[in-house]
């Protein structure tokens, strides 16, 4: 496998799937950021706080053009993930194709570090995190993700080691074990949601579903361009 | 007669640098993307940077919508 087929195939499908998420994120999700934004301005103006209206479409213009640019570095970073987990774990993981298994991948990356994360700490739009308590609930997100990404990671090594033929069943009732004891163990998000809680509700079902896709898309490019450059190069060095 | 015997791996290995540059690029896009806060440009900017906020802002949509803390 050469060094540069791997990093171009996982930059590139992590770029293209990161794109596609943020064009799809401003049609789904955008409404939902703005009209958030529109009633924590309301209520700040309502509690006499001085809002900058100037200052905060500047803000806003920043945020939106970000969105695109912000997509592709959110996308290259998961991909940059995923193409290390894919060149290692390739043979173990189920599937006929590269696109099978690059979407199986796909499945439980994003079932372990988003929705099982999402459970514990789910997303929330703008006006809801009070920005004193950004670095704790930045630890407490980041532990609980540690530990779903870790807990999984432990097993899938195991996975291979352990001859325990029917028993595997076992493994992934450890991984809820373990992730019940986390979700017990660690402190809730501190901050109150003093918005309705139709938005973050919807907002919480669209972005899970965004998310979804996004990881979705990584797998079947991220498998494609897999087949088209590594498995073409290792053919080659087979036949040689 | 003593023979040598060489297990050839069939398969190329995964190549060690690209996965190097891979995990450096995963730690930094992602503290990018989710985390910073004013940090990454204090370095250069010093105080301020932590009242603009220049990175935060430019993926804050971003860091709302894939579920990252944000305000
Ligand atoms: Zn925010």
């Amino acid at each position: 496998m050469n060094s540069i087929n791997l990093l171009a195939v996982t930059i590139f499908s992590g770029a293209i799937a990161g794109t596609i998420l943020a064009i799809i994120n401003l049609g789904l999700v955008e409404p939902y950021i703005d009209s958030a934004i529109a009633l924590e301005t309301q209520r700040k103006i309502s509690s006499g706080e001085n809002v900058d209206m100037a200052e905060l479409v500047h803000y806003r213009i920043w945020q939106k053009g970000g969105a695109i640019a912000a997509g592709a570095v959110y996308g290259i970073s998961l991909g940059a993930l995923f193409g290390i987990v894919f060149a290692y774990g390739r043979k173990a993981l189920p599937g006929d194709s590269n696109k099978q298994k690059a979407l199986f991948l796909a499945g439980i990356l994003w079932f372990v570090l988003y929705l099982m994360v999402a459970i514990k700490y789910p997303a929330n739009p703008p006006a809801v995190g009070d920005p004193e308590t950004i670095y704790y609930r930045q630890s407490l997100y980041v532990g609980y993700l540690a530990i779903s990404g870790f807990t999984a990671l432990g097993l899938a090594l195991a996975w291979k080691r352990v001859q325990l033929g029917s028993k595997k069943i076992l493994f992934p009732l450890i991984y809820a074990a373990i992730m019940i004891v986390a979700y017990v163990a660690l402190p809730p998000n501190p901050d109150k949601i003093g918005i309705s809680m139709d938005l973050i509700h919807t907002f919480r079902v669209v972005t899970a579903l965004t998310i979804g896709l996004f990881w979705g898309i990584l797998g079947i490019v991220f498998g494609s361009l897999w087949d088209r450059f590594i498995s073409r190069e290792e053919q080659k060095y087979a036949t040689v | 007669m003593s023979t040598i015997r060489q297990i050839a791996k069939e398969v190329p290995r995964v190549p060690r640098i690209a996965v190097g540059i891979l995990v450096a690029i995963l730690l930094f896009t992602m503290f990018m993307v989710g985390f910073d806060q004013g940090h990454l440009f204090s370095i250069v900017q010093g105080q301020p940077a932590f009242d603009n906020m220049w990175m935060h802002e430019f993926y804050h949509d971003m860091r709302h919508a894939s579920g990252f803390p944000c305000h």
